[in-house]
């Protein structure tokens, strides 16, 4: 099949079916479930301990109200590390790349952390709209600014994780475009290219867990000063 | 994975005990295939069977462009020999990480029971010490009977000894009045004889002893004279 660069960011059609739900559930098939086991294989325990990770680092700076969130937050992060990772094998679609999906995710969880700051402590909530020890003709103005920020969280959340996503895979189609076209021409040049689509890719694989990571980290600090 | 996928009603429902896991996975070649596959070509085609299927299968693929070599082939070369290369490198000490962490729950569990163990001994052992002296206890009775039979008797003696003084304090005081007595009448007695002796010395014999007297001393002066 004669790819163009596009391919790799529409959603996936089998016979006219579309798959974007079987794409986006798939990874959860790949970690298996823990059962009954005290001392379960290495699959498994390595899974647990990487989870029991995961939730202590997102948690410690949550008070008791926050470890409500621990279910979203931690199965949050799985999930997107694992499409992340799983985006860089060829010819997968990587579900995080679709604003749309991205925006769903950041949207309402934002707005979730927005409502519960409001409705349970909605002076607080407001004050962190003014740092503390600004100069007093600076506060209507930074009053202001404060609200767009705020405002701007979901788009900034949604967007950063679809553009880092999407540039990386875009990149490695086009250096990998220039290296298999380089071939005939200059094979060294294309030896080059190669190397740097080996670093590339390393690149990546590190981009993917740390995009997963930060959008949670931002999510639970949004929740930090909201519950 | 939900139990959906257990056979229905085919066994007892119980979940305990667990079978134990294999100790090794399933052997695999090159990491991917199992080696379940290479037995069961191996009678018909010998060793190289799977190997000239694989080779087979790959060169058909590219052959007849059913397979397109495109940029995705590239990438695809390079996120598979970084995965091929972090799994050789990190792959055993990942599995080390894995059964230490293993290896640390199950040495807990039994550092508690080994902890429950020896703290069972050792209440045995003093449990044996206690009974070992509770069988010393008759010599602690027979001592302290001693004791006491000797407090009993230092006790009664010292009541003896006041005894025997109060009594002695008595005759004493007999004795010595009677002493008293004897010494009173005595003196009286002295006394009485002096009297009388001196009153029966008439003037006449108070004379006569006077010049009896001169006579002696005269003599007496006389003989010390010629003695000088």
């Amino acid at each position: 099949m004669n790819l163009s660069f596009f391919d790799q960011f529409m959603t996936p059609h089998l016979l006219g079916i579309p798959l974007i739900l079987i794409a986006t559930l798939f990874p959860t098939l790949l970690y298996p479930h823990p059962g009954n086991r005290w001392i379960p294989n290495r699959l498994t325990t390595l899974q647990l301990w990487l989870l029991n990770l995961i939730t202590k680092q997102l948690l410690l700076p949550l008070n008791k109200k926050g470890h409500k969130w621990a279910l979203v937050l931690t199965s949050l992060m799985t999930f997107l590390l694992t499409i992340n990772l799983l985006g860089l094998l060829p010819y997968t679609f990587t579900p995080t790349t679709q604003l749309s999906m991205n925006m769903a995710l950041a949207f309402p969880l934002w707005l979730a952390t927005l409502l519960t700051g409001l409705r349970n402590q909605p002076s607080i909530s407001l004050g962190h709209l003014l740092p503390e020890g600004t100069p007093t003709p600076l506060i209507p103005a930074l009053i202001l600014i404060e609200t767009t920020s705020l405002l701007i969280r979901p788009l900034a959340l949604g967007v950063r994780l679809t553009a880092n996503l999407t540039a990386g895979h875009l990149l490695i189609q086009l250096i990998s475009t220039a290296s298999m076209a380089l071939l005939p021409i200059m094979p060294a040049v294309s030896l080059l290219t190669t190397s740097i689509l080996l670093l590339l890719t390393i690149l990546e694989v590190a981009v993917a867990m740390i995009q997963a990571y930060v959008f949670v980290l931002l999510l639970s600090l949004y929740l930090q000063e909201n519950i | 994975v939900l139990h959906t996928t257990r056979q229905l009603h085919t066994t007892q429902q119980s979940l305990a005990p667990l079978p134990p896991l294999p100790e090794k996975g399933g052997e695999v070649r090159h990491g991917l295939i199992p080696e379940e596959f290479f037995q069961f070509l191996y009678p018909k085609t010998g060793v190289t069977g799977p190997y000239m299927l694989g080779t087979g299968l790959v060169l058909y693929l590219l052959s007849k462009e059913i397979y397109v070599v495109n940029h995705e082939t590239v990438a695809a070369a390079c996120i598979l020999s970084i995965i091929i290369y972090a799994v050789k490198r990190f792959g055993g000490d990942v599995a080390a990480f894995a059964d230490k962490l293993n290896e640390e729950k199950i040495a807990k569990a039994l550092a508690v029971k080994n902890e429950a163990m020896e703290n069972l001994q050792t209440a045995i052992e003093e449990e044996k010490k206690e009974q070992w002296r509770v069988e010393g206890r008759s010599y602690l009775f027979d001592a302290k009977r001693n004791n006491v039979a000797m407090l009993l008797e230092t006790n009664y003696r010292e009541r003896l000894m006041m005894v025997y003084n109060e009594v002695k304090k008595r005759l004493d005081y007999q004795v010595a009045m009677q002493n008293l007595r004897r010494q009173k009448e005595q003196d009286h007695m002295i006394e009485w004889v002096e009297k009388n002796v001196v009153k029966s010395i008439t003037p006449q014999q108070q004379k006569e002893s006077i010049a009896k007297c001169i006579l002696d001393l005269k003599a007496l002066s006389k003989g010390a004279h010629a003695a000088v």
